[in-house]
């Protein structure tokens, strides 16, 4: 260790201490809160083995709405992302176009779901239409940079043989750019899909719609085991959402690159 | 040198005078004359970083020199100009690394070449006309692959591989054929093989080809005229009759002179 890494690790341990200090986060508090996770860690038991059968209908009824939403959101901010990240690909647009298409998805990305999901209830009413807009552009500003990254490693020789052979530019994303990133493609859909699903479990906090609202609900009322539920509902989604697209990854994505990167010593 | 050769009035592609750079006040050609007549098979030979592949590059386009002139078929190829695209369609380009769409299947990557000629809307679809894919079977069975239509470029082996950037350049029904350095890497047999091909086309449909070579031996076999580049600069045109050289003594140099000169610039 040199002594300019000692006083790196110096300058984080102050710069954290006077911060916690500044903002009130003093580790005795938490300390001396655990008992309190321990009530209501009994009561969340208690609550939870008798749920009833509306709850737990309502409980799925909620997800579904959930599910739904993320999964419209995402396609539609995935359609809408690609257009987008073609133009903002250094490799097919000039500097002209792709600094202020860049510009624009990074404003964007600026502002996280639950925000953009205030504004639309504030535009469209609270419901799960606001929360189907919000995912909508959080997928866009997110897809879109994870898209032109990866149109951007597109191989350059299969595009100049294009450009050679005389193809149009959207022949071009047609039958170079569109094969060569489709397993990236694919996976940034899946991780979004995911992603999403988690997002939009939120949503319901401000009012857009999904299992959030029961969650912020029972919060409020102090019923921590009724929210405890809903947050289990959402907590065995997610796990299953993440074993499938792992598995869709497996069988596609991983396959395909596997491809490519085999053989690349042959050409 | 063979002074008479390199103005060649009435070639199709015609160098003049070309020096060439990527980079500023680097040239990679220097005063390069050269002249290449319809239906000739044209060998570009000589030692890595010469300047062959760009010399190449400067026949469709992709490169526009810094002075001098190029002419291909009476037009000057430039890579944005809409008059030149047409005409560029036309001209069978196979780079050294082939550039094959290796996520696509060998059927998509040949059509490749006919996509200049379709119906733009029709061609994103991927709808292609019945006549082309029968164009595209037929000139799959000539290059020995109609059986891998359907694979995935990323599965063939190096000489399929060269096999597909044969056919796509074929597909584009080409007057000129732009090959570099297509058969190195390949055993002979495959490569005589895959130039046999080539002097087919040349026989059947007077397709003009300018092959880079590394190899001597194939370029004297299949080649009626050969080019020695060495450092960015033309040293021998040679032409060849009835594959053997036989006006090998260039100026006062003999055969000898001419393959230990070839020999030093490898």
């Amino acid at each position: 260790m040199t002594p300019n890494s000692n006083i790196v690790i110096g300058v984080v341990v102050a710069i954290i201490v006077v911060a916690s200090w500044n903002v009130g986060a003093d580790p005795v508090e938490f300390v001396e809160g655990i008992p309190n996770l321990g009530i209501v860690a009994d009561e969340i038991v208690t609550e939870i083995m008798d749920v009833d059968q509306r709850m737990l209908e309502r409980g799925v009824w909620a997800m579904i709405e959930t599910i739904q939403m993320a999964f419209i959101g995402t396609m539609v901010g995935y359609v809408l992302a690609f257009p987008m990240s073609l133009l903002a690909s250094r490799n097919l647009t000039s500097r002209w176009l792709y600094v202020p298409v860049r510009a624009l998805l990074a404003a964007v990305r600026t502002f996280p779901s639950i925000l953009w999901a205030l504004l639309f209830v504030i535009m469209v009413g609270g419901g799960p239409f606001a929360g189907i807009l919000a995912i909508t552009m959080y997928t866009l500003g997110f897809v879109a940079k994870l898209q032109y990254e990866s149109i951007e490693t597109v191989d350059a020789d299969p595009m100049d043989a294009a450009g050679a052979i005389g193809l149009s530019k959207l022949q071009l994303i047609r039958f170079v750019i569109m094969p060569e990133s489709a397993s990236h493609l694919l996976s940034h859909l899946l991780y979004m899909f995911d992603y999403n699903v988690r997002q939009t479990s939120i949503l319901g906090l401000v009012g857009a719609g999904g299992i959030g609202f029961y969650i912020i609900t029972h919060i409020k009322f102090f019923q921590y085991g009724k929210a405890a539920f809903f947050m289990i509902v959402v907590l065995v989604t997610v796990l299953v959402v993440d074993w499938i697209s792992v598995k869709l990854r497996d069988r596609y994505v991983v396959k395909s690159q596997r491809g490519i990167l085999g053989n690349q010593n042959q050409i | 040198m063979s002074a008479e050769r390199s103005d060649g009035r009435g070639a199709l592609i015609r160098l003049d005078g070309i020096w060439a750079a990527y980079k500023k006040d680097s040239y990679i050609l220097r005063d390069v004359c050269m002249a290449v007549k319809t239906g000739d098979s044209c060998a570009v030979v000589g030692p890595s970083g010469s300047g062959k592949s760009t010399l190449l590059k400067l026949m469709n386009g992709m490169m526009v020199p810094h002075r001098g002139t190029v002419t291909v078929d009476e037009k000057r190829p430039v890579r944005r100009d809409r008059m030149f695209r047409s005409e560029r369609s036309s001209i069978g380009y196979i780079p050294q690394n082939l550039g094959l769409v290796r996520n696509s299947t060998v059927m998509d990557n040949v059509m490749m070449g006919a996509l200049p000629r379709m119906a733009h809307m029709k061609s994103l679809l991927k709808r292609y006309p019945v006549e082309e894919v029968e164009n595209a079977h037929r000139i799959l069975e000539r290059v020995g692959l109609e059986d891998k239509a359907d694979r995935n470029v990323y599965n063939l082996s190096g000489g399929e591989r060269r096999r597909v950037a044969i056919a796509r350049a074929f597909m584009q029904k080409p007057k000129i054929l732009l090959a570099d350095e297509m058969v190195s890497e390949l055993d002979t047999t495959t490569s005589r093989i895959i130039m046999n091909m080539v002097r087919e086309e040349q026989q059947s449909t007077g397709l003009t080809a300018i092959i880079i070579h590394h190899n001597l031996e194939l370029a004297v076999e299949f080649a009626n005229t050969i080019v020695l580049i060495k450092d960015g600069q033309k040293l021998i045109e040679l032409s060849n009759q009835n594959n053997k050289v036989v006006d090998f003594t260039v100026g006062d140099m003999s055969r000898q002179e001419i393959l230990a000169m070839y020999d030093d610039a490898k």
